[in-house]
């Protein structure tokens, strides 16, 4: 009898525990471990501190730690992590490789996606075998990136900065989407995911769900995943045409898998010159790292999408309409908005071993990757309007100096078409000016004016005299 | 003891014996395959195989290889006209979104043998005699014996004379290289090959035969960018005009000669305060260029005829 009480005590208790564990089914309650939790691949996770010397095999598993904040415990990465730029200078492990190398560096944990475990499985046993701790994460779903990052600020020991994060995070989206929502002219986007079959993405997937954040109108919003759990659909090239006059923006994405076309690809095509967007020279491509991977970085993704969608409302200038000495941040962000540049990524994960001819994306010493300039002054720099520095083996922006004319002349001559006239203006102090070929152009075609038959090449201009310049290149 | 020497004597008897037979079979096999292949081989079966880099981009591709093809095609019509790519990257590319599948040149030497082609005429659409066409060389080096006779047209800038015609036949197209005013840049792509001699030998070609104006420099090599800048500013033009000296305008002609980023030749040579212009044509758009590769072609097939 005393059997049979204890059975079913053990019973009733087994079925409470099972019932309060619904509400949170991934949480493992293990009592005696710190953090405790079930990973994607299915694996209950027991730690009982924090990774310290942690190896991330996902570039978004490196960005999302610097996001964190606890890059100082990051002691390696994969071939592919390069944002935040420092990431890219993490010393390599790769699980198609020799374990051997990943074991020897002595890591208390390594953090994978289900991938690495489906693609190399004896590598990441041959880890688990030397008792180093393996945790498989990747959010399948927007509304699981949360619960993503949760799980990774646990592993990492940064919880208390987690909270804080997603709270800006959506935040971030919702002003976007706020934005978007009061415009009237919805725009309509074909967004192409991959040139073979010009496929686009579920309306699920990261930059599905990114197109409506930004307010767009998704021409493929009834489509269907390729394979179950495949954010990739089918639309095809007939689907495209038949559409041509209704896409207001053609944005194809553009990475190392999957790729959609380059621009000289889409004008290549075929009957792709009747597309709306096209001939309205609205094709824009997508870094995927921006638009499909589970990041914080995503927000800036998102915000691309609606500068392409909206330009003049996201771009808004008028912060800048006024007579204060531009800085040369102000200078960046003025050209960021008014031509509604791009943001720059690195196309390439091998961008960091390739020397670059001229600036290396990141690495002014000045211009922090969180900074809020930080992507308009890549973007000028790397479209050739503003020149850095170099100084000592380093690269400077020197973001709070003034801009002189000089500079200005040079940006706005290589932004726009000007041909050398046969006037040939006197100009007593041509010869302070850096530019002198540039500055006598500009002077000829009228684009600056003397002041006494002098340029002053060094003397500061103002926020609305870089607006001014810039009306000659619209 | 006697029983010992007669089991060794036998043992290097038998090894002996299973390594001269392993070595004449493998001989024989390899032989006897190129015997029968030459013997099924027919002479009058003619082909001409035209090995390009290849790319992925459909318009450039049927303006440019597709061109040379034809006119070479059209050249001689008794020759098949067969088409093999080297890069295997742009071949899965064209396969995989395309669904076309173009020969690698293994495949495409395969296919001529097992098509009993007997006479068969190699034309490379390569700029110079660089590292794709020695590669292009290695692969077909093991079919050779497989046809009753191959021969090689040259790649473009291989004679002296090739210079010449190159020149001729891209001012007839040019009309800005008559313009003094104007200097004229021609973007290459470079090598590490000894073939990267080339370029310096064609600006000097440009400069002996008047075209002060006309520059070659290359993406990857020498001459670099600075040296072209250093040119500029001697010969000090109004205008640049930037056109690359690849069969293919592709994604160098696009990307790093046009482009709009801050490294490409158009934007730095504008930070020069030069006034720039970007014409986005391959080589294989001139008529002038097409007509030399049959000229090549011509010569390999000529030189086969008169042995």
């Amino acid at each position: 009898m005393k059997k049979i009480i204890y059975i079913l005590t053990a019973l009733c208790l087994t079925v409470c525990f099972c019932c309060c564990n619904k509400g949170d089914e991934n949480v493992n309650k293990d009592v005696s471990s710190a953090i405790s939790f079930v990973d994607d691949d299915g694996i209950n996770i027991n730690m009982d501190k924090p990774g310290e010397r942690i190896i991330s095999l996902y570039s978004a598993h490196t960005e999302n730690i610097y996001y964190l904040g606890a890059e100082s415990k990051l002691i390696g990465a994969y071939k592919t992590c390069t944002y935040p730029p420092d990431a890219a200078f993490l010393e390599r492990f790769d699980y198609n490789g020799d374990p051997e190398a990943i074991i020897a560096a002595n890591p208390d944990l390594v953090i994978i996606r289900p991938f690495v475990r489906k693609k190399a499985p004896d590598y990441v046993k041959a880890i688990e075998n030397a008792d180093i701790t393996v945790v498989s994460l990747y959010p399948d779903k927007f509304e699981e990136f949360d619960d993503y990052i949760n799980k990774l600020a646990m592993i990492t020991g940064t919880t208390e900065k987690a909270r804080p994060l997603l709270n800006n995070f959506h935040k971030e989206l919702d002003d976007i989407k706020n934005t978007t929502a009061l415009i009237s002219n919805i725009q309509t986007i074909f967004f192409e995911s991959t040139e073979t079959n010009i496929r686009t993405i579920t309306p699920d997937s990261m930059a599905g769900i990114a197109i409506e954040y930004a307010g767009g109108n998704n021409i493929a919003k009834d489509t269907k995943p390729i394979e179950k759990g495949s954010s990739i659909a089918e639309f095809g090239e007939e689907k495209v045409l038949m559409n041509a006059d209704n896409i207001d923006v053609y944005v194809s994405q553009r990475g190392s898998m999957n790729s959609g076309a380059s621009e000289q690809g889409i004008s290549e095509r075929a009957g792709f010159d009747t597309i709306k967007a096209i001939k309205d020279g609205r094709f824009y491509t997508i870094n995927e790292k921006i638009i499909s991977s589970p990041t914080f970085r995503y927000v800036k993704g998102v915000r691309e999408l609606a500068r392409y969608l909206y330009p003049d409302v996201m771009d808004d200038i008028t912060p800048y309409q006024n007579n204060s000495t531009a800085a040369r941040s102000d200078f960046a962000n003025i050209l960021f908005r008014y031509l509604h540049i791009p943001i720059f990524v690195p196309s390439s994960s091998s961008y960091y071993q390739t020397e670059q001819k001229g600036h290396t994306f990141g690495l002014f010493d000045d211009v922090n990757w969180q900074d809020e300039d930080f992507d308009s002054i890549e973007a000028c720099v790397e479209s050739g309007y503003i020149e850095g520095f170099k100084e000592n083996d380093k690269e400077y922006f020197k973001p709070s100096e003034i801009v002189s004319r000089d500079e200005l002349a040079q940006a706005i001559f290589v932004i726009g078409d000007f041909s050398s006239k046969d006037v040939n203006t006197y100009i007593s102090d041509i010869d302070k000016s850096k530019h002198q070929r540039i500055v006598q152009i500009l002077v000829d075609n009228g684009i600056f004016e003397l002041n006494n038959g002098k340029f002053e090449p060094e003397r500061q201009v103002t926020n609305n005299e870089i607006l001014k310049a810039l009306e000659y290149v619209k | 003891m006697k029983k010992k020497i007669l089991v060794l004597l036998g043992l290097a008897a038998v090894t002996f014996a299973m390594f001269f037979s392993g070595c004449s079979s493998t001989q024989n096999n390899s032989d006897g395959q190129n015997d029968e292949a030459l013997q099924n081989a027919d002479e009058n079966k003619k082909a001409v195989l035209v090995v390009s880099f290849g790319t992925s981009y459909n318009e450039s591709r049927e303006k440019t290889i597709g061109a040379v093809e034809k006119k070479i095609a059209d050249a001689f019509p008794d020759y098949d006209q067969k088409r093999a790519f080297t890069s295997q990257i742009i071949i899965d590319k064209i396969n995989d979104r395309d669904g076309e599948k173009i020969d690698n040149v293994d495949e495409a030497m395969q296919k001529l043998v097992d098509e009993g082609y007997g006479t068969v005429v190699v034309q490379p659409t390569h700029v110079m005699n660089g590292e794709e066409y020695d590669e292009m060389k290695e692969l077909t080096a093991p079919y050779e014996n497989k046809f009753k006779s191959i021969k090689y047209g040259t790649p473009l800038l291989t004679s002296s004379d090739d210079y010449e015609k190159v020149i001729k036949a891209i001012a007839a197209e040019t009309p800005q290289l008559e313009d003094k005013e104007c200097a004229v840049v021609f973007m290459g792509h470079g090598t590490e090959h000894f073939a990267n001699a080339t370029y310096s030998a064609l600006d000097y070609r440009f400069k002996s035969m008047g075209y002060d104006n006309a520059f070659v420099g290359t993406v990857e090599s020498y001459p670099d960018l600075d040296k072209i800048k250093t040119d500029l500013a001697n010969y000090n033009p109004k205008k640049v005009v930037l056109i690359p000296l690849m069969i293919v305008a592709g994604d160098h002609a696009n990307n790093d000669m046009a482009g709009d980023e801050e490294d490409s030749w158009k934007t730095q040579l504008k930070k020069e305060g030069y006034e720039v212009e970007c014409i986005i044509k391959g080589l294989g758009e001139y008529s002038g260029i097409q007509d030399m590769f049959v000229e090549h072609c011509n010569a390999a097939i000529s030189n086969e005829e008169a042995e």
